[in-house]
């Protein structure tokens, strides 16, 4: 049982053995390499640069897989990079290096790197080197003179020594939000910037700034690296190339300028601000890449150009042009070449001479000749060529050369005339200097009668003049020839036919022409007669003439005419003429502003008014040409009213009106102001004032003419009258008969009652009696109690009685009448009695009234003995009395009428 | 010796026109020393109070009232003999450290302030020798720190110390010139007063 029990523990126990052997096995292994780990570990540096070598320890030849070791760096004890290095088992025992840029200069702050290996998952000690940061007495700043790229961030750092206190850090030019600045320990401050700016001058400085106002810094470069661009290489001398780049941003002039290299050659061909260089090769006819490489500490750039060199020759200018001989009208010329393959090529060379270039072609070209050059001339002559075959450059000017021409006869003069009264005028032009080719000694003038020729008569005029007048017969023809002379001779002549002024000539007629942008653009019909063009002059229409004119081609119709002498506002004729084998022949004549002018105010002269009814007429002398300076279209009046500051207008598009007319006005006061329109707008305004008052005189008059036509008539009839007042008293006063009062009884017919009587004139002619008897209401009107209109009387006692005197009163119903009906209309009440020699007259009114008022004061009967009053003092109340009866008593009772007793009875 | 020095301060050659001309031309050089500061500043972007540092670059004895018209003057021309030599020297190492570049407003006013300053130092010289002083640059240009620093920052604050050397020898140039007609003066009178009494006691 044991023995079972042992043999069945065998195969455990070798497991257990196998296993724990297994497990001693594995453990050595893992024991020796995690004995593997660096060792002699150093830490250099420059710049910002770390740099760490280590070996393995011995331990490490056992590895058999990739060993990691892990690196750690610190800047001032804080941890700020993390690394791994794989070692694979062929590099166990060799050096190891690491390197590792910083962030900060190496000076500014210590550098640690920390290092461990790991193998499957086991990880050694660490092992720590230091790099410390510089520690100074002084403050400084890092990096310093340390080259940067635009757009790169660099970070700067100031050191303080123990005891300063830290201001502030800064690039000039660089705003704070470009800028960051942070502590790194106690005494250390970094600042980081984006680098935006290229330096300036020499180098951008870092500053640091203490408290109170100490600077200390660096110096950082700024810039690009090489922006080459447009590289074009030529050959000038066919021995070889040169070419030429431009190079925007190589702002590193000072520190570390950019090198050019030429087709690759370690030879520096040029050296940044030059943009050029040249380098020999064989220039053959083929095309070849010609590459520039253009270097920096920043960067480098290569630039490439093919070319064909023959083709792109850029010659040299011409040297030592030389005058081989001077004439008057033409020149020769010869220059060197410096280069001698030049005279090998075919050229074209261009010849500027008084800015006039001529071209000339020849191979190896260095002669040529100018002509049509200008006698006594002075000229400087420049050369450039190029090859002819392939153009790729001119080449520059050459230095000019000088010379003068010989002298020659004047050239024939331009011949002019102008025909006034009985003078002929014969003028010609000055000769400019380039046609005189000399001083002009004088000019001759001959002149002949078209009609006799063989009889010529010739004068000499000075040379500073330039016309001749001769008082000749203008009914004749003349033919006149001009000659300049100078000391070389004489012009060819220059000849003119003078038309003879005939009275019954062709008349053209003149038209209008607006000049434009100072000057006139005239344009005619051509003209078969005109065999050698035409002639052009004009002068000012008023004034003293002084022609000019323009002689133009035979095919040509048109011209633009200018002259410095035109003014503004002032009228020219212009007139056409064509040139003719004979007198040249009027075509065409105009007249115009070069620009017209606002005519000045004031332009009306004896201006004057003349109101007629109510229109009012002004009028004006008619305007001179003289005071025209622009073309009147016709005028414009306004009349502006004083009252209230109305203005009316009447115009006229007639320019020959001399007057105009404003119309419908009104009584008042005008300022009539009369102004010329023109196409620059109204002018030339003259003003005066008239006040019309029509109205007031016409009515005035009116009136006293109707006064006095009244006064006239009424004189008239008062002498009618006087003279035949006995006829006319006859007439209408006849005699009236004494009355015969035929009442009995004192109380007979005490009141009447006028309502009741409805008399005629017949009725009272034919019954002459008193009616008492009640009756209707006269015109309605009714007392309150019905009954008929009834005059109360008061009588005092006068009835029928002389009155001792006699006021007469107005005529007034008594207050005490019946009063009127209510709603009964106020109309005036008038009540008459139609008889021809009583006319009882009833004051109007409404209110109740005596009939026949109570006579008070009987004056003027008192005064009038006979009681008599005369038929028109209608105002008074009176009773009738008849002259034959003065004496007789006479009652005013109004309820009596004392009517005449009819002859009948 | 004392007499020699006399006749030397004495000397009807230390005229006032000399010393006129001489204060006018230290005027000028004052202008023109401020503009370069200036332009120096702007350049540079320095602002107008920063302190480079205390020390004076040009070693002379101090100025002192007591001292006598001729070692004042001898002062003044020496203190300008540095001056000019630091000029030089820092002109340069302006062109060789940082470039020559452009030449602007900036390098053409430091151009003047150089050559007035050699004008300013004739005169003094004249005045000097008239006053009997002998022409002597002490120290000596070796003995002189004109090499100046390599760091490019501080060769720019060595330049800006130098402008700032130049302008404060001339200001107290003016001060000097200004003071000597009146110190001449009074040293004539005193002369005329040791040759009367001279003549008293003869």
């Amino acid at each position: 049982m044991v023995l079972v029990k042992g043999i069945m523990m065998i195969p455990w126990l070798l497991l257990v053995s196998l296993f724990c052997k297994s497990t001693q096995d594995g453990n050595g292994q893992e024991s020796g390499v995690l004995h593997c780990g660096a060792q002699n570990l150093k830490l250099t540096g420059s710049d910002q640069m770390i740099l760490l070598t280590w070996e393995d320890t011995p331990s490490c030849s056992a590895v058999q897989d990739v060993l990691i070791y892990e690196l750690e760096v610190l800047i001032a004890d804080k941890k700020e990079h993390y690394d791994e290095v794989a070692v694979t088992p062929d590099q166990v025992g060799s050096t190891h290096s690491w390197n590792w840029t910083s962030y900060l200069a190496l000076e500014c702050a210590s550098h640690s790197v920390r290092l461990r290996s790991r193998y499957k998952n086991h990880t050694s000690q660490w092992k720590q080197e230091t790099r410390p940061g510089h520690e100074t007495s002084t403050t400084q700043v890092y990096p310093k003179g340390k080259l940067f790229q635009v757009g790169s961030t660099a970070t700067f750092c100031c050191v303080l020594p123990a005891g300063e206190v830290f201001g502030k850090m800064s690039l000039p030019e660089y705003s704070s939000a470009d800028m960051n600045t942070t502590r790194i320990s106690n005494q250390t401050y970094a600042l980081t910037v984006h680098l935006n700016q290229a330096s300036k001058y020499s180098c951008t400085d870092v500053k640091c700034e203490l408290i109170p106002d100490v600077v200390y810094g660096a110096c950082a470069y700024i810039g690009n690296p090489p922006n080459v661009t447009d590289l074009q290489c030529e050959t000038r001398d066919l021995q070889s190339v040169d070419c030429y780049w431009t190079d925007k941003d190589s702002s590193l002039p000072f520190k570390s300028p950019t090198e050019y290299h030429l087709l690759g050659s370690p030879t520096i061909c040029a050296k940044w601000p030059e943009t050029r260089c040249s380098q020999e090769v064989r220039v053959d006819a083929r095309v070849r890449n010609w590459t520039l490489t253009a270097s920096n500490p920043l960067g480098e750039v290569k630039l490439s150009d093919t070319a064909d060199l023959t083709e792109r020759v850029h010659m040299f200018p011409p040297e030592g042009v030389t005058v081989l001989s001077v004439n008057a009208r033409n020149v020769s010329l010869d220059w060197k070449w410096t280069v001698q393959q030049y005279y090998n090529l075919s050229l074209i060379c261009q010849v500027n001479i008084k800015n006039t270039i001529s071209e000339h072609f020849g191979v190896g070209l260095n002669f040529t000749v100018l002509n049509d050059l200008i006698p006594n001339w002075t000229y400087n002559v420049g050369i450039r060529c190029r090859t002819a075959q392939h153009f790729w450059k001119w080449s520059s000017w050459s230095t000019t050369v000088n010379f003068h021409t010989k002298g020659d006869v004047p050239d024939a003069l331009d011949v002019w005339m102008q025909v006034m009264d009985n003078q002929i005028i014969t003028i010609w032009k000055m000769p400019r200097a380039n046609q005189s080719h000399g001083r002009i000694e004088d000019y001759e003038v001959t002149w002949t009668k078209t009609t006799q020729r063989e009889r010529q008569n010739r004068t000499k005029v000075a040379p500073n003049n330039y016309s001749l007048v001769l008082s000749l017969d203008t009914t004749v023809g003349y033919i006149v020839t001009v000659t300049a002379r100078n000391i070389n001779g004489s012009s060819s002549p220059s000849t003119i036919t003078i038309p003879s002024s005939n009275p019954d000539g062709t008349k053209v007629n003149t038209s209008s022409i607006i000049g434009s942008n100072g000057s006139f653009n005239l344009s005619w019909s051509a003209s078969p007669t005109a065999s050698c063009g035409y002639i052009v002059d004009w002068c000012p229409t008023l004034g003293n003439c002084t022609v000019e004119w323009l002689k133009v081609p035979p095919n040509q119709t048109n011209a633009s005419i200018f002259s410095k002498n035109f003014k503004d506002g002032l009228r020219y004729t212009l007139s056409v003429y064509a040139c003719t084998r004979g007198a040249p022949v009027l075509l065409q004549r105009r007249e115009g502003y070069v620009r017209e002018k606002k005519i000045q105010d004031g332009l009306f002269k004896s201006v004057k008014g003349q109101q007629q009814d109510w229109d009012y007429e002004v009028s004006w002398e008619p305007i001179s040409l003289r005071e025209q300076t622009a073309f009147i279209q016709g005028y414009v009046l306004y009349c502006l009213d004083n009252n209230n500051n109305k203005v009316i207008n009447f115009s006229t598009d007639n320019p020959e009106a001399t007057s105009l007319t404003a119309r419908n006005l009104k009584n008042g006061s005008y300022i009539f102001t009369v102004k010329a329109r023109t196409a620059v707008g109204e002018c030339g305004a003259t003003s005066i004032t008239a006040t019309l008052n029509l109205l007031t005189d016409n009515l005035i008059g009116t009136v006293f003419i109707f006064l006095a036509a009244v006064f006239g008539l009424l004189s008239l009839i008062t002498i009618v009258c006087y003279r035949h007042w006995t006829c006319i008293k006859e007439t209408v006063y006849p005699p009236i008969p004494k009355p015969v009062l035929t009442s009995t009884g004192e109380h007979g017919c005490r009141h009447f009652q006028v309502d009741q009587c409805h008399y005629s004139e017949a009725d009272i002619t034919d019954v002459p009696e008193l009616y008492c008897r009640a009756g209707a209401p006269i015109n309605g009107f009714v007392s309150q109690e019905n009954m008929p209109f009834v005059f109360s009387q008061t009588p005092k006692g006068y009835y029928n009685q002389p009155l001792k005197r006699f006021t007469p009163p107005p005529l007034t119903l008594p207050s005490t009448a019946i009063p009127s009906q209510p709603g009964l209309p106020s109309s005036p009440f008038r009540r008459e009695f139609p008889n021809a020699s009583y006319n009882l007259i009833m004051q109007p009114g409404n209110q109740q009234s005596n009939f026949c008022p109570e006579l008070q004061e009987a004056t003027s009967l008192e005064r009038s003995s006979d009681g008599y009053q005369p038929h028109d003092h209608t105002e008074t109340f009176t009773t009738n009395q008849t002259e034959e009866d003065p004496d007789s008593p006479m009652s005013c009772v109004s309820t009596y009428i004392l009517l005449p007793q009819s002859s009948s009875r | 010796m004392a007499a020699r020095r006399t006749r030397g301060m004495t000397g009807s050659d230390l005229s006032r026109a000399t010393v006129a001309r001489a204060t006018a031309i230290a005027e000028l050089l004052r202008y023109e020393c401020s503009i370069l500061l200036e332009l120096y500043r702007k350049k540079e972007s320095f602002t107008a109070d920063v302190t480079v540092t205390e020390s004076r670059l040009v070693s002379v004895p101090p100025p002192s009232s007591q001292l006598e018209t001729r070692d004042k003057l001898w002062c003044l021309h020496s203190a300008l003999l540095q001056c000019r030599s630091f000029l030089e020297r820092a002109i340069a190492k302006e062109e060789e450290q940082l470039g020559g570049g452009k030449k602007g407003d900036y390098e053409t006013q430091r151009k003047m302030v150089k050559e007035r300053l050699t004008i300013l130092l004739i005169n003094t010289g004249e005045l000097l020798k008239t006053a009997g002083g002998v022409m002597v640059l002490t120290p000596s240009s070796e003995g002189l720190e004109l090499d100046g620093p390599t760091i490019l920052f501080e060769l720019k604050l060595w330049i800006y110390r130098i402008f700032e050397e130049v302008d404060y020898w001339t200001k107290t140039a003016i001060t000097t010139l200004q003071a000597l007609p009146s110190v001449i003066a009074k040293e004539r009178a005193r002369t005329t007063r040791v040759r009367s009494m001279r003549s008293a006691r003869r």
